[in-house]
């Protein structure tokens, strides 16, 4: 019989802050949303997350499908914690969602069902050989744009999220959102959230004149965690969460989120 | 590239290439009083088996200028056209394309390698090439506008052949192909070069037809029937500007010393 005190072992996220908001990291094989609007970080969260893996000896990829990976890459040396050693050696695989389509012979406006399998398989492919422990595709909202149906989304994430699972492989899928507030949808297609197993929200709050960053962990199954909102920072060392602090808001009586 | 204030032709040119060039077949010049007028755009409508790929070849023959004088295939390859051309004992050092090959390399490999990823997975290796690729390999597979380009470089006095625009109008829309043609015949025209394209009369629809006919100098419709227990071959020449004395009906035969070779002619005119 299983003992209550039974916690699911953890990828440790090494992100400064954000293991201790899910009380040690993101359970195992958890496919987690990443929502942001535009500027709040999500890449760089996405990236620091692999480059913490990769600095423990783990398989990281990236695909990249709002820029291309060269400009990707090159936005991404400028944080000392990056190492390109690390692409090099071929611990962190950053992949160009149009390369990849290019070989797949997806160049066209949008997929149907065999397409969306074709994608499926070849991520998969791609985590299953290098052994892919760590994963982030930015963003699954640029992705999504070219499967026209809302249930045919709903199928690719399940089956891409189940089968990486399978492979033991943490996932993040940074979805692009237009808003923040409490009354914004954490997805684009408003698949995305009900489907994944963790969703963090990040977006901007005004305090005292200063557009801060903050993220907020909204559900992550498998673990209890803060569902406070942290300030986020970007340091030269990487992303840096901060518990909010409740005073001097001029927006939250009225936005309340953010 | 030469435009209409900026193009001079020299007396010497005009007289060594004349006001007409030759057909490539001598009885058909003959027919067309002197031959095919330098400018002129001619646009041959087939039937499968009417020997229009040899008439096509035949008319690259002259060669006036090696060098200028450009044979573009879709279908056939290098080493098929240049047999034929061997065969009559035709030049063979003009420029010859084969866009039909170039397809296949370019586009079909594509295709099977995509089939290929898609049912096999990617290997240990194509994984790797995948993550150092950066850029997509975005060399445009617009053949159209590479034959146009191909076509409008051409200098003075050229003589070009396209056999035959299915392969275009098959992966274009109708009305790209033929505002491309229209410009295709504006610089041969301005060139005075001498232009045959080839096409299916199956391929296009009768609007098409009607518009291409009215950009073309001249419009050649190549038919094969069936007389008795053979089949017989002719030529109906459907419009020549300027000119309508030469519309005929001309039966032809295939020889091997000669290719394409009047036998009887009907003038409709």
């Amino acid at each position: 019989m299983q003992s209550s005190s039974y916690t699911r072992d953890r990828c440790v996220t090494g992100v400064h802050g954000l293991d201790e908001i899910l009380r040690g990291g993101i359970p195992y094989g958890s496919t987690v949303l990443a929502a942001g609007t535009c500027g709040s970080g999500k890449t760089t969260l996405g990236m620091e997350f692999l480059v913490r893996g990769a600095a423990t000896g783990e398989a990281c990829a990236h695909f990249t499908a709002t820029e291309p990976s060269v400009k990707l890459l090159e936005n991404i040396r400028q944080f000392p914690f990056f190492d390109m050693g690390m692409v090099d050696s071929g611990l962190i695989n950053v992949f160009d969602m149009d390369v990849l389509y290019s070989w797949l012979g997806l160049e066209k406006a949008s997929f149907d069902l065999e397409d969306v399998h074709a994608l499926i398989k070849a991520i998969t492919d791609i985590v299953n050989t290098i052994g892919v422990t760590r994963l982030v595709i930015d963003s699954v909202t640029t992705l999504c744009y070219k499967i026209k149906s809302e249930q045919l989304i709903r199928d690719f994430l399940f089956t891409l999220g189940k089968k990486l699972a399978t492979l033991g492989c943490t996932t993040i899928l940074i979805s692009e959102i237009t808003s923040a507030t409490e009354n914004a949808h954490w997805s684009s297609f408003g698949v995305e959230e009900a489907i994944c197993d963790g969703i963090i929200v990040m977006g901007d709050v005004e305090r005292m004149g200063h557009l801060l960053r903050f993220l907020q962990v909204v559900k992550m199954r498998g673990t209890a965690h803060s569902r406070a909102k942290n300030t986020l920072e970007l340091t030269p060392l990487g992303v840096m969460l901060t518990p909010m602090l409740k005073w001097g808001s001029t927006v939250d009586n009225k936005q309340g989120w953010g | 590239m030469a435009t209409k204030d900026n193009l001079v032709f020299s007396s010497d040119d005009e007289e060594y290439f004349g006001e007409a060039g030759s057909f490539g077949v001598p009885k058909f010049d003959i027919e067309m009083r002197g031959g095919i007028p330098r400018g002129f755009t001619v646009v041959c409508i087939v039937e499968t088996g009417a020997g229009a790929e040899l008439f096509a070849k035949q008319f690259s023959s002259p060669a006036e200028e090696p060098e200028n004088t450009l044979y573009v295939s879709t279908s056939e390859s290098g080493k098929e056209i240049l047999r034929v051309f061997s065969k009559y004992g035709w030049p063979d050092d003009i420029n010859v394309r084969t866009i039909g090959e170039e397809y296949n390399e370019r586009v079909l490999e594509k295709e099977l390698q995509a089939s290929r990823y898609r049912l096999q997975g990617f290997g240990m290796k194509d994984i790797q090439t995948l993550a150092q690729t950066r850029f997509v390999d975005d060399e445009a597979d617009d053949f159209l506008t590479e034959l146009t380009n191909e076509i409008m470089t051409l200098k003075p006095y050229f003589r070009a052949v396209v056999d035959n625009m299915d392969f275009f109008f098959q992966r274009n829309d109708h009305s790209k192909v033929v505002s491309m043609l229209r410009m295709m015949q504006a610089h041969t025209q301005m060139m005075r070069g001498l232009l045959l394209m080839t096409v299916s009369k199956d391929t296009i629809t009768k609007a098409t037809e009607s518009e291409i006919s009215m950009i073309a100098d001249m419009v050649l419709r190549f038919e094969v029937f069936m007389v008795g227990t053979e089949f017989e071959t002719r030529m109906v020449i459907k419009k020549f500007r300027n000119a309508p004395e030469n519309l005929a009906v001309i039966t032809y035969r295939v020889t091997p010393e000669e290719g394409i070779t009047p036998e009887t002619v009907q003038r409709i005119a």
